[in-house]
């Protein structure tokens, strides 16, 4: 049965054969690659928050010391611009006598105290200084004797020193230290009296030198402590001085209404006589260089009197403060803050004594000053409308600018703005070629409103955040131009809660946060 | 992780819409040497020398309707990824299954009074289960872009591993029923695990300007797969062995199996067994615990306010998201010991032989390892025309599916067996366009 044995062992190899050829097929799954297709990717791309101290700290010009930024109890920030402060130490009375030459004619002679016009000196307390005098004998003795001078004592003991001048001889003392010394006269003048006696025991005079005198007292390297006696009426510079108000020297441009802008000048006098400031120039300079004077009622004929240590109060040594304010309820301040002024100019002079009362008995002690101080304050409180600002800023879209965008097939930004001031913004932002030249713009259509104002209660307070979401679509060809931006020109204006016609108070709390998402289609 | 895997399919290719069947056919084809490796109490009768030839067996699975044409396409000479099909069809949570069995070669003898009864064999066994969430594929394919606002869950989970068997086994008669016992040496080749309780990799995009939260809690075992796990730049990059690697001793470890066969009448007999009884394998070669466990929030460059306000004029967006190493931050711990246990089978079931050409079986498996279990119930016929071959069918329900039908063939030439079967033929004749393949095929020689 060959038939047989052949069906017995072929057919089923056959059979096997065609069944398994459909299924004999090696299965590999080395290097898979995958299909074409679009996915799309999320991510964030950055985040800021901009505190609104911050910002007005830098609003601040660094470079002027002293101007500061009060957050006050309430949280609502005083801007404070202030200028230099004038002083004028006492050390230009003081200066004034400094020592001299005293020829006695006579054995009583006497002397003037010199100082400033106007200024009779009672007394004066030395705290340094020297006196010597001279002798040229022309008589045929040994005269010997004493000077006195009695105005000056020390401890209560009236200045004496004795001297002995040979016949003949130019002859004189040593420097005496005057420290510690008084000098005390009624009538502004010091005597002189030297008592010369001959070998016998008479006292003469010592004869002149053609007329010249002989005896001739020396003051020294004179320094006061203290002085005391009348200040008769006197005009003196005090200051001149500009304040310079970066907040107006912004390129910020719009209508911007301050609430209530304050200017409060400071003196402290410790001189101890009445001094009156005379105000011979106050005004501001607007944004194009005009001259604003600056108006109040506070002065009386452009001018108020400063306080001052009373001598009959026994307030020697002390400061006395007296501050002006001028605001809108007594000056024409409000009205020119609200034109954005850019410095405040001020001179002013002293006067002392302007009533010319001989009663008053005034002091000065080597520490004694006058200081005028002039500072703006500006509580952020107020409304702006459109007030815009310019500025052009570098771009680095890091990783972004190498991606290869064959494989992107669109982006889509989304910008969020969470904001606490009650503030809104408006934002265009081109974006431009190394060369400058704008080759794109964030948005298509025009700026739009990128943040709105928070909330605000009756009191133009923020009560909570508005938050906004823009988005931003972009195609692969539209970002591809973008993203090889080297700089951006911003632009944007700023309005406050309710289109600007409510003020609002611009807490320290406030701030803004901005933060930008993308979605990016990618095709394989 | 990329399994480098291929393989020739030669013989019978009848794929099932479902998953493991875990050959329950193969029991009921008692008269095969090859069904020795079911029940260690098999042998074809009359016989006394067996030589198994090899055979090779694998049962291939994905949950749902996933075929793999869902998948794979070919362009030109390229393997194409095409996951937009698949994704539609994916269920929440998806698995794929893989049971494959080599036999190498097998000896079996019978003593004279065929009371006595030794075999040898050698099996290089693979097993594996992947799960892994839908949202793993979408979040590959699509982006995260369109789940902003999600918490995607992406973290997967495996068990695989491959291992060879060196068998011995001694069976007895007693009367009419015989029993057999077989000790199994394991060697593990590959083995990697990740942990049931710590697979956590989840990531949120905030839908404010689309924030990324990247959290892990996720543990993964290795041994002799994984060398590392370098995830710089913005791949993964496991470096790996891949699994059909050399078996090493230092993975070694132990496994029974136990049966008997009891020919009740002429017509009726019955037979129950245990496949991988404490089987487990300690692995120590190159084993190696990694451990990822963190929570990262990229926020895009954050420019301080205070810089801008001070005149910073520019801005500077170059702020990357960090590498895949510095995210997941995979922690590995060299050393110790790994130990995972065998998938534990238990069959059962009757042969009634109706005529000399016609029987009846009824077929049981029970299978169950770590916490998924899997029961098949079966009822054959087989029609055996000629002596030298035989056809059967067999329907069957399990765990997973209520309709497969199953298909054998054998052919008995002289001394020759040459059979291919398999538990589920429904889907015709090719694994592209099913989600699943169940086959077995194998050869031997009987004297």
């Amino acid at each position: 049965m060959p038939f047989k044995q052949l069906l017995r062992y072929f057919v089923p190899a056959v059979f096997v054969a065609v069944l398994a050829w459909p299924a004999c097929t090696k299965v590999d799954f080395e290097d898979p690659q995958l299909d074409d297709h679009t996915s799309e990717f999320a991510f964030p791309l950055f985040s800021t928050t901009l505190n609104l101290k911050d910002l007005m700290l830098k609003v601040l010009n660094d470079t002027l010391s002293g101007d500061t930024i009060l957050v006050n109890a309430d949280n609502t920030m005083t801007l404070f611009y202030t200028g230099d402060v004038a002083e004028k130490p006492a050390s230009d009375i003081f200066s004034s006598f400094t020592g001299g030459l005293f020829p006695l004619t006579d054995t009583l002679s006497f002397g003037p105290l010199d100082s400033l016009p106007g200024v009779s000196i009672s007394r004066a307390d030395l705290k340094k200084g020297k006196i010597g005098f001279t002798i040229f004998n022309l008589t045929a003795d040994t005269l010997s004797g004493t000077l006195r001078i009695p105005q000056m004592s020390k401890d209560g003991v009236v200045f004496t020193y004795p001297f002995v001048a040979p016949a003949g001889e130019l002859s004189g003392s040593p420097q005496i230290d005057l420290t510690g010394y008084v000098l005390a006269s009624d009538d502004n003048t010091l005597e002189f009296i030297y008592a010369a006696y001959t070998p016998a025991g008479d006292r003469v005079k010592i004869p002149d030198f053609f007329g010249i005198p002989t005896f001739i007292v020396q003051f020294d390297s004179l320094e006061f402590s203290y002085l005391q006696g009348f200040w008769a009426n006197q005009r003196y510079s005090l200051i001149r001085d500009t304040i310079e108000i970066d907040i107006n020297q912004t390129n910020l441009v719009g209508d911007v209404q301050i609430v209530n802008p304050k200017v409060t000048m400071r003196i402290a006098n410790s001189w101890g006589f009445p001094t009156r400031g005379v105000i011979k120039y106050l005004s501001f300079i607007g944004q194009n260089g005009e001259e604003i004077p600056l108006e109040s009622t506070v002065f009386v004929d452009s001018a108020v009197d400063f306080n001052y240590p009373k001598y009959a109060l026994n307030e020697i040594g002390q400061t006395k403060y007296t501050d002006v304010t001028l605001d809108s309820t007594n000056s024409n301040i409000a009205e020119i803050f609200n034109s954005q002024p850019t410095r405040l100019i001020y001179e002013v002079d002293g006067i002392s004594n302007a009533e010319n009362d001989p009663t008053i008995v005034g002091f000065l002690t080597d520490s004694s000053l006058i200081s005028l101080s002039m500072r703006v304050e500006l509580l952020l409180e107020g409304s702006a409308k459109n007030f815009g600002a310019e500025q052009t800023i570098d771009l680095n879209f890091g990783n972004l600018t190498d991606l290869d965008t064959s494989q992107v097939e669109s982006v889509e930004f989304k910008l969020v703005g969470e904001n606490g001031l009650p503030v809104s913004s408006n934002l265009q932002l081109y974006f431009l070629d190394e060369a400058g030249v704008a080759i794109d713009s964030l948005f298509s259509d025009g700026a739009e409103d990128v943040i709105l104002s928070a909330p605000v209660n009756s009191e133009g307070v923020a009560t909570g955040q508005t938050r906004t979401e823009h988005f931003i679509p972009m195609s692969a060809a539209r970002f591809e131009r973008v993203r090889q931006a080297k700089k951006a020109f911003l632009t944007t204006s700023f309005t406050t809660a309710q289109n600007g016609t409510v003020p609002v108070k611009l807490l320290a709390t406030n701030n803004l946060t901005l933060k930008m998402g993308i979605k990016a289609r990618t095709k394989y | 992780m990329l399994f480098r895997y291929k393989s020739a399919l030669i013989c019978f290719f009848f794929v099932g819409r479902l998953a493991a069947q875990q050959e329950l056919m193969l029991s009921s084809m008692t008269d095969l040497w090859h069904s020795n490796s079911v029940n260690p109490a098999f042998y074809p009768k009359d016989k006394r020398i067996y030589i198994g030839l090899p055979a090779y067996s694998v049962d291939l699975a994905h949950s749902g309707d996933i075929t793999f044409q869902d998948i794979f396409r070919k362009d030109g000479d390229r393997n194409i990824i095409d996951l937009d099909n698949a994704i539609a069809k994916l269920e929440p949570e998806n698995e794929m299954f893989l049971d494959q069995r080599i036999e190498t070669v097998s000896i079996g003898l019978r003593s004279r009074n065929d009371k006595w009864g030794l075999q040898f064999s050698h099996a290089n066994v693979t097993t594996g289960w992947v799960q892994y969430p839908k949202a793993l594929a979408e979040f590959l394919w699509n982006g995260n872009g369109p789940y902003v606002g999600e918490t995607l869950e992406i973290g997967p989970k495996a068990d695989i591993f491959d291992w060879n068997e060196w068998s011995v086994g001694l069976s007895r008669r007693f009367g009419k029923v015989n029993f057999a016992a077989r000790f199994k040496y394991l060697t593990g080749a590959g083995y990697l695990r990740s942990d049931e309780n710590r697979t956590l990799v989840s990531i949120y995009t905030d839908p404010d300007i689309y924030q990324l939260t990247l959290k892990t809690d996720y543990v993964f075992y290795s041994s002799s797969i994984v060398d590392a796990v370098d995830t710089s730049a913005y791949g993964y990059d496991f470096s790996t062995r891949g699994f059909g690697g050399k078996s090493s001793t230092e993975n070694s470890g132990y496994a029974i199996d136990l049966g008997f066969d009891a020919q009740l009448s002429d017509m009726l007999s019955v037979h129950v067994s245990a496949v991988n009884l404490g089987g487990s394998i300690r692995w120590k070669k190159d084993a190696a615990t990694y451990t990822s466990k963190n929570e990262y929030l990229y926020e895009g460059a954050v420019i301080p306010g205070i810089d801008i306000i001070n005149g910073a004029d520019s801005l500077d967006f170059d702020s990357q998201i960090d590498t895949l190493n510095d995210i997941f931050k995979f922690v590995k711990t060299e050393g110790g010991e790994l130990t995972n246990e065998l998938p534990l089978r238990i069959y059962g079931g009757a042969n009634l032989k109706l005529s000399e050409k016609w029987s009846l079986g009824f077929n049981a498996m029970y299978q169950t390892h770590y916490e998924r279990v899997n029961l098949a119930l079966g009822v054959s016929a087989r029609w055996q025309p000629l002596k030298w071959l035989a056809l059967g069918g067999m329907y069957s329900a399990n765990s997973r599916s209520v309709a497969n039908i199953g298909l054998q063939v054998v052919f008995k030439p002289g001394p020759v067996q040459l059979y291919v079967a398999s538990d589920n033929v429904l889907n015709g004749f090719s694994v592209k366009s099913s989600p699943g393949v169940n086959l077995r095929a194998g050869a031997s020689l009987l004297f």
